[in-house]
């Protein structure tokens, strides 16, 4: 888990100020706008007030020309300083009395102009009619200085700076204070969550302090730790029965396996002996029907030779019958090795030594399509061997004959085949075609065990392949066989 | 000299013409050259249409009793007794003018017995005289008597003019005024001296 760039903390501080700030720094704003025009509000009521004041009393001075009583009734002007100048001007707009007495004549102006008040250099010039009922008798002139005023908005206004920020700090103090109560939680809940992610121990638990939302939260948390925690224990027991039933399983098929591999060698063993103990017997009769033959041949006449013969043959056929059983059991237990083998050579010596043991026979050899593969060399020998003496023999009764060994197919799926115009057979006996002992033909038309193709069908299965036929009577029959299929 | 231009704008027209007069009078009257070394006689004349805006400006700071005049629209009467002085001045000053709903009127009468219904009487020099008697005739009446004679207002008047440095300076006999029933503004009292009859001076 990363640490967290910004606390909650320092922002819970930062919106508490921001927004307390803001709120003091506006209400001092307007608070110090207010008392400035206020304050001005109030000067200029007072100033205008004094001016009534002073042209109601000075109406019969105007009236009865007297300077000297005008000069009086301006001289009450001298309580406020803030009064810089002031004048009576008669009816006919001329300077009548002044104060002070002595002022210089450039501050005020020479003649009356206009009625008002405004703002002249931060000074406020208050003019106005001095009336006696409806009778204009003169007008009244008084310049003030603001500065006062203006000072009085500048304290004002640093009362106020003063008042804000101090109640930023007591804010800032009372929003660490607040903050810890809200953070304080928070961090010992985002703490709890930590040390669960990290630690994967879910028996932790969150202390819930704070009864608001947080308290909630940490409950909440609580309770779903809990239920990991529950679960989690379900789950490892789930898993350690799994695991035991996975290892009785196991054990179970081990056993299982020791049976058959046990069985399988002492079927094996006795298929072997059987073969090898058949053997014996079968060469005493052969030896001794021989022997029979030649040494009592006259004795046994034309019929008993014949009948000896036929046991001779029978015994042969016998031991080639235990040839091939012993060949079967041996495939089984022979390693294998993975090299390149060129099917097209390997059927070329097999056809080369038929038509040496046969040289009458007329049987063309086709190899097409450059036939490839990876194997075992002398299984696969064992399996062309097969394939092809099955195709010499079944062309046998034809005068001339053709065997085709080739492939067809890419690289992903290559079939392998060996096609022969001879005999062929019911596809509707195919099923027994690779079993052990079953033979499609009579031995009388056709010689053989019922071995071969079982053995085959061995070999191809060793090699991962499938090995399958097509056939019709008297069509030639065409076997396939595919090599690496189930692993690659 | 006092500068007479003015830049005031009024709302009457017919005050013009009295504005300038009174900057004219007031101009001549505070100045020491006027008094020092004019002609009497045009000395004489500039002080009388002083007197005669005074006499006017009465009408302003004076309370007569309300049974003094029949109506609101009653006009407050100026009534000059004897010889006149000021001749054009103040009928030149009241016309037009009003104080509050009343108009002003000015009338002139040459006997103590033909003074009518009069609110400002301004008693010439030429009854002097026979100012007692005057003065005991109109006992009773509401009418402020104005007089520039010696001792106008310590003999019975209630206000007298007098002039000091060039000033018309202006005289007050309160007991006189009281008799009368006439209220006199305090401010205009704050213009006065204030004196009692038979006061010498």
């Amino acid at each position: 888990m990363r640490a967290p760039k910004t606390t909650i903390q320092r922002k819970l501080v930062l919106a508490i100020m921001l927004t307390s700030t803001t709120a003091l720094v506006l209400t001092g704003a307007v608070l110090i706008a207010r008392e400035a025009s206020s304050l001005r509000q109030l000067v200029e009521r007072e100033v205008t007030t004094r001016a009534g004041i002073l042209a109601a009393n000075s109406t019969a001075a105007l009236a009865f020309r007297n300077p000297d009583d005008a000069i009086q009734v301006l001289a009450a002007l001298r309580t406020d300083p803030s009064v810089i100048a002031a004048a009576l001007y008669d009816e006919s707009g001329q300077l009548f009395a002044t104060y002070p007495s002595n002022v210089a004549p450039s501050v005020l102006p020479r003649a009356f102009g206009g009625v008002g008040h405004r703002i002249e250099d931060a000074n406020l010039v208050i003019r106005q009619q001095v009336l006696e009922g409806t009778r204009l008798l003169g007008t009244l002139y008084i310049r003030t200085d603001l500065r006062e005023l203006d000072e009085r908005v500048r304290m004002h206004a640093l009362v106020v700076l003063c008042a804000v920020l101090g109640s930023i700090g007591v804010a800032y103090v009372l929003s660490i204070w607040l903050q810890r109560k809200i953070a304080g939680p928070v961090r010992a809940l985002a703490t709890a969550a930590k040390a669960v992610s990290e630690g994967k121990d879910y028996s932790i638990r969150a202390d819930a302090v704070s009864d608001d939302e947080l308290g909630l939260l940490a409950e909440s948390f609580n309770d779903m730790l809990a239920e990991i925690e529950k679960r989690d224990g379900a789950l490892r027991a789930s898993e350690g029965r799994l695991r035991q039933l996975n290892a009785e399983l196991e054990e179970r098929v081990a056993a299982r396996t020791a049976e058959l591999e046990s069985s399988n060698r002492e079927l094996e063993a006795f298929s072997y002996s059987v073969s090898h103990d058949l053997r014996a017997p079968l060469r005493s009769i052969d030896g001794f029907s021989k022997a029979l033959l030649e040494d009592c041949g006259d004795a046994l006449g034309e019929v008993g030779a014949r009948h000896l013969d036929r046991v001779r043959n029978a015994a042969r056929q016998m031991g080639l019958l235990i040839d091939d059983l012993l060949g079967l059991a041996r495939l089984s237990r022979a390693e294998m090795r993975r090299e390149r083998v060129d099917l097209g050579l390997l059927a070329r010596e097999i056809v080369a030594s038929l038509s040496q043991a046969q040289p009458d026979r007329k049987v063309e050899l086709v190899v097409t399509g450059n036939p490839t593969t990876e194997g075992d060399p002398p299984l696969l020998r064992v399996v062309l061997d097969n394939l092809i003496r099955n195709a010499w023999k079944f062309t046998s009764k034809h005068p001339t004959a053709r065997i085709e060994v080739g492939q067809t197919g890419d690289n992903g799926s290559r079939t392998y085949f060996v096609a022969d115009d001879g005999a062929g057979f019911d596809m509707a006996h195919a099923s027994m075609l690779f079993a052990p002992f079953q033979r499609l033909h009579r031995q009388s038309d056709f010689e053989g065990t019922g071995v071969g193709l079982a053995t085959v069908q061995r070999i191809i299965q060793r090699h991962g392949g499938r090995l399958w036929a097509e056939s019709a009577v008297e069509s030639g029959a065409k076997f396939y066989f595919t090599m690496w299929e189930a692993r690659s | 000299m006092p500068i007479l231009t003015r830049s005031v704008v009024h709302p009457s027209r017919r005050f013009w013409g009295r504005l300038v007069l009174a900057s004219v009078l007031t101009a001549i009257v505070l100045s020491p050259a006027t008094a020092g070394s004019e002609s009497a006689r045009a000395g004489r004349t500039h002080e009388y249409d002083l007197k005669a805006v005074f006499l006017f400006q009465f009408a302003h700071f004076v309370t007569w009793p309300a049974r003094s005049f029949r109506d609101e629209t009653t006009p407050i009467t100026i009534g000059v007794l004897g010889e006149d002085p000021f001749g054009a001045a103040l009928d030149e000053v009241v016309a037009g003018e009003s104080v509050g709903t009343r108009r002003l009127d000015v009338r002139r009468y040459q006997l103590a017995e033909q003074v009518g219904a009069c609110h400002i009487l301004f008693i010439s020099a030429s009854e002097a005289d026979h100012l007692p008697a005057v003065l005991a005739g109109l006992r009773g009446r509401n009418v402020l008597t104005v007089g520039d004679t010696k001792d106008f207002a310590t003999r019975g008047g209630i206000v007298g003019f007098g002039v000091d440095r060039n000033r018309v300076k202006l005289r007050v006999n309160l007991a006189a005024a009281d008799s009368a029933q006439l209220t006199i503004s305090s401010k205009l009292l704050r213009q006065a001296e204030v004196v009692r009859k038979g006061a010498k001076r």
